[in-house]
């Protein structure tokens, strides 16, 4: 497993890019990405405790990567954090922790379990998602370390309500997000300002795509766990999604198991994930099922999303990443 | 794995270039429906996506409107994105509400945008003369400098009267020159049908091109290269005994050999090197994030600037300023201006007079609230770039903060320096 920056020709902005004649103006999608998160990284340096939310899935593996891009040959001054649902799948806890010893990363691990024990969390069943639960436990961490910016991989193209974040994104001392209030956010002059108690929410892959996000990973060799790519496994098939088996998630009786050729497309809450038919062996491969698929990222893969389309905004006001 | 089927696009996808555009239009004009449309035939909905739409009269505003409280009152009351892509091109949208209050929302928009779209009914011309709502917001097209694409909206309830998309194009024309609009484009269409959004076809006498056409080919105008240097420094990285300054180009070219100054007091040092992403590269263009290293000892701190030579720094400036806040700006009351990576107090000395938004003629005032675009004279306690927005618009923008209540209050663009 290698994550760490391969300083060769093709880690580089593209020469092509660098090279055009005219008119020479940064117009190549990635290289425009990558620029931009890069800047919105440094921008951060104003901050005392800057933290970067990191699970594991390819959002975050992607803003790690760029965060030791706009850094090196320095690390970046952010300590890792992951909020453990407890119910990951293996590969990710293992390519999370490989990937925090190979940058020499701090990593913290804060569990929605603990949270439970405290009894900050209530679940209504032992098996329940435990997706919304992470709120209260991030909230709870980033009190502990006093985190004044917690960085994330979250994208605008992934949900309405995500649509109107601002990647600077103020919280208030409850941790809450006020869509009514936000400050508006001109040419990339970040607002960094808070108040006592307050911390911001800092989004560098906001205008980044699910393709975007993948062509970059081609890009750059980025790691990623297995998951992510063609493996066969065993899932039942209710209302067009496809469940895999797992200890936390047996089939009931009656389910008819079959084995089938799979990837994920996130990889959240073992719970509350579905993966994708799909036989694509590699990041190039995922790269064009993607630009063909015909189902949204969150809409083929989370069963949380799918009550209501304000399920997500909600969230978000309560404190959500 | 053999024989995996790549579909057109795949190679190209990384390359391809990406434009950022926004979309504007008076309440009612059928923006919201347009942008649907847009997504829809661009083949940028998903299936879970799209089947928010029933029936014949698909609601396709429904897709943009993001916000619980939005879909109820039935407007757009904030900046959304929206993103989809064609084989040639990726595109941002920046949607910016018509409700008239909400000026400061396009504004916001705008400066992130490289062309506008604004969207106008073809029955919203009266005796030759535009809403109001519309000339607003092609006064603020021209006062942040985008280039505008007109899209003549519900042409199919007119009969396709090319009569009819003449008389709104000479009104726009008209408004246009006043305005000094550098790039108008029009395209006449209906969302509703989907007639030359993505596709031409609705009236025999357009035969293209489609308003996708046009926004691809549209100059993509942020980060220009061709202006003089602008690279404001965002951290210092160390390898060892080197130091390199980090931050974004702004403006300009950079390359290893650059005679160039740093800060307002204007040291002269020369680039020893340019890296990205932790590599030397021959060369840096505007947009490009990177760390340079001075082949001399110089003392770079974040919010310096590194520049070409002759670049004029300030202590007060004149400036458009565009009042974001809902509390209203008081005399005498200190802000933080942000302009790069600098931040310095400042003050706003005296409000010259606030543009009549539908023509930017100039009205008497001595105050500024919330919408009102004025002219004032800002003075700052550190001196800032002299340059003029229009000349360098990444390094003649900034912003005021409230350094009490951390809102944003006003972004302002630099018109003339004063000594």
């Amino acid at each position: 497993m290698r994550l760490a920056l391969k300083l060769d020709d093709r880690a580089l902005m593209s020469a092509e890019a660098l090279r055009a004649p005219s008119p020479l103006v940064t117009t190549a999608r990635l290289d425009r990405l990558e620029s931009e998160a890069v800047y919105i990284l440094r921008d951060l340096t104003v901050f005392a405790r800057p933290v970067l939310l990191f699970s594991g899935g390819k959002d975050s593996a992607v803003l790690l990567h760029l965060a030791l891009k706009a850094f090196a040959p320095q690390k970046p001054a952010f300590k890792l954090l992951h909020v453990d649902t407890g119910h990951n799948f293996p590969e990710v806890i293992a390519y999370r922790d490989a990937c925090a010893r190979e940058t020499g990363l701090t990593l913290i691990v804060r569990s929605v379990e603990d949270s439970i024990r405290r009894g900050s969390v209530q679940l209504p069943s032992i098996n329940a998602t435990r997706n919304t639960a992470q709120t209260v436990t991030l909230r709870e961490a980033q009190q502990e370390f006093e985190f004044d910016a917690l960085v994330g991989g979250a994208r605008r193209d992934e949900e309405k309500a995500r649509a109107k974040e601002r990647v600077f994104s103020h919280r208030d001392a409850f941790g809450g997000w006020r869509p009514r209030a936000q400050r508006p956010e001109l040419w990339g002059l970040f607002n960094r300002h808070i108040g006592a108690g307050e911390h911001m929410r800092v989004f560098p892959l906001s205008n980044w795509t699910e393709a975007d996000v993948w062509a970059y990973i081609v890009r750059e060799h980025i790691e990623l766990p297995s998951l992510y790519y063609a493996h066969h496994r065993n899932v039942v098939r209710r209302n067009g999604l496809l469940f895999p088996v797992t200890e936390l998630t047996p089939a009931s009786a009656g389910d008819e198991i079959g084995n089938v050729s799979v990837r994920f497309r996130t990889v959240g809450d073992v719970t509350c994930t579905c993966p994708v038919e799909s036989v694509a062996a590699d990041a190039r491969q995922v790269l064009a099922e993607t630009l063909s698929a015909e189902v949204s990222e969150r809409g083929a893969t989370r069963m949380d999303d799918r009550a209501s389309a304000a399920a997500m905004e909600r969230r978000k006001v309560e404190g959500y990443f | 794995m053999d024989g995996f089927a790549f579909p057109k696009g795949v190679a190209s996808f990384e390359t391809s270039r990406q434009i950022r555009f926004m979309t504007a239009g008076s309440v009612d004009d059928g923006k919201s429906t347009l942008i649907g449309r847009l997504l829809l035939d661009a083949g940028a909905l998903m299936r879970d996506q799209a089947a928010d739409l029933e029936g014949d009269e698909a609601d396709l505003a429904a897709l943009t409107d993001g916000l619980e409280a939005e879909r109820a009152q039935g407007i757009t009351i904030d900046v959304a994105y929206r993103y989809f892509s064609t084989p040639d091109a990726s595109f941002i949208i920046a949607d910016a509400p018509g409700h008239e209050q909400y000026t400061r929302n396009m504004v916001t928009a705008a400066s992130v945008s490289d062309v506008a779209v604004i969207v106008i009914d073809a029955a919203g011309v009266s005796s030759g003369a535009l809403k109001p709502q519309t000339r607003r917001h092609a006064a603020i097209a021209a006062l942040m400098g985008l280039d505008v694409i007109v899209a003549v909206n519900k042409m199919d309830t007119f009969g396709w009267s090319q009569q009819r998309f003449d008389e709104v194009r000479s009104a726009f024309d008209d408004v246009a020159g006043t305005l000094e609009l550098r790039d108008v484009r029009y395209v006449p269409v209906s969302a509703k049908n989907g007639d030359n959004v993505v596709s031409v076809g609705g009236a025999s006498w357009w035969t293209g091109p489609s308003l996708l056409d046009l926004i691809e080919k549209s100059r993509a105008m942020a980060a220009s290269s061709f202006g003089p240097l602008r690279l404001p420094i965002q951290s210092m990285l160390r390898d060892g005994p080197r130091r390199y300054y980090a931050g974004r180009v702004e403006s300009g070219v950079l390359r290893p050999g650059d005679k160039v100054v740093v800060g307002w007091q204007a040291h002269p040092a020369t680039i020893a090197q340019v890296r990205v992403g932790g590599r030397g590269v021959a060369s840096a263009q505007a947009g490009v994030s990177v760390a340079v290293e001075l082949a001399e000892e110089r003392d770079v701190a974040r919010g310096d600037v590194i520049a070409t030579p002759g670049v004029s720094y300030v202590r007060s400036v004149v400036a458009d300023l565009c009042w974001l806040d809902e509390t209203a700006w008081r005399k005498g009351r200190r802000y933080i201006l942000r302009q790069g990576t600098l931040e310095t107090p400042a003050l706003i000395e005296a409000v010259n007079f606030v543009r009549v938004i539908e023509d930017l003629s100039e009205r008497d005032a001595d105050g500024l609230a919330l919408n009102d675009i004025g002219s004032v004279r800002v003075t700052t306690q550190d001196a800032i770039l002299a340059d003029l927005y229009t000349d360098v618009p990444g390094a003649g923008a900034f912003v005021l903060f409230d350094p009490q209540t951390h809102q944003t209050c006003a972004a302002g663009m630099i018109r003339e320096g004063l000594t």
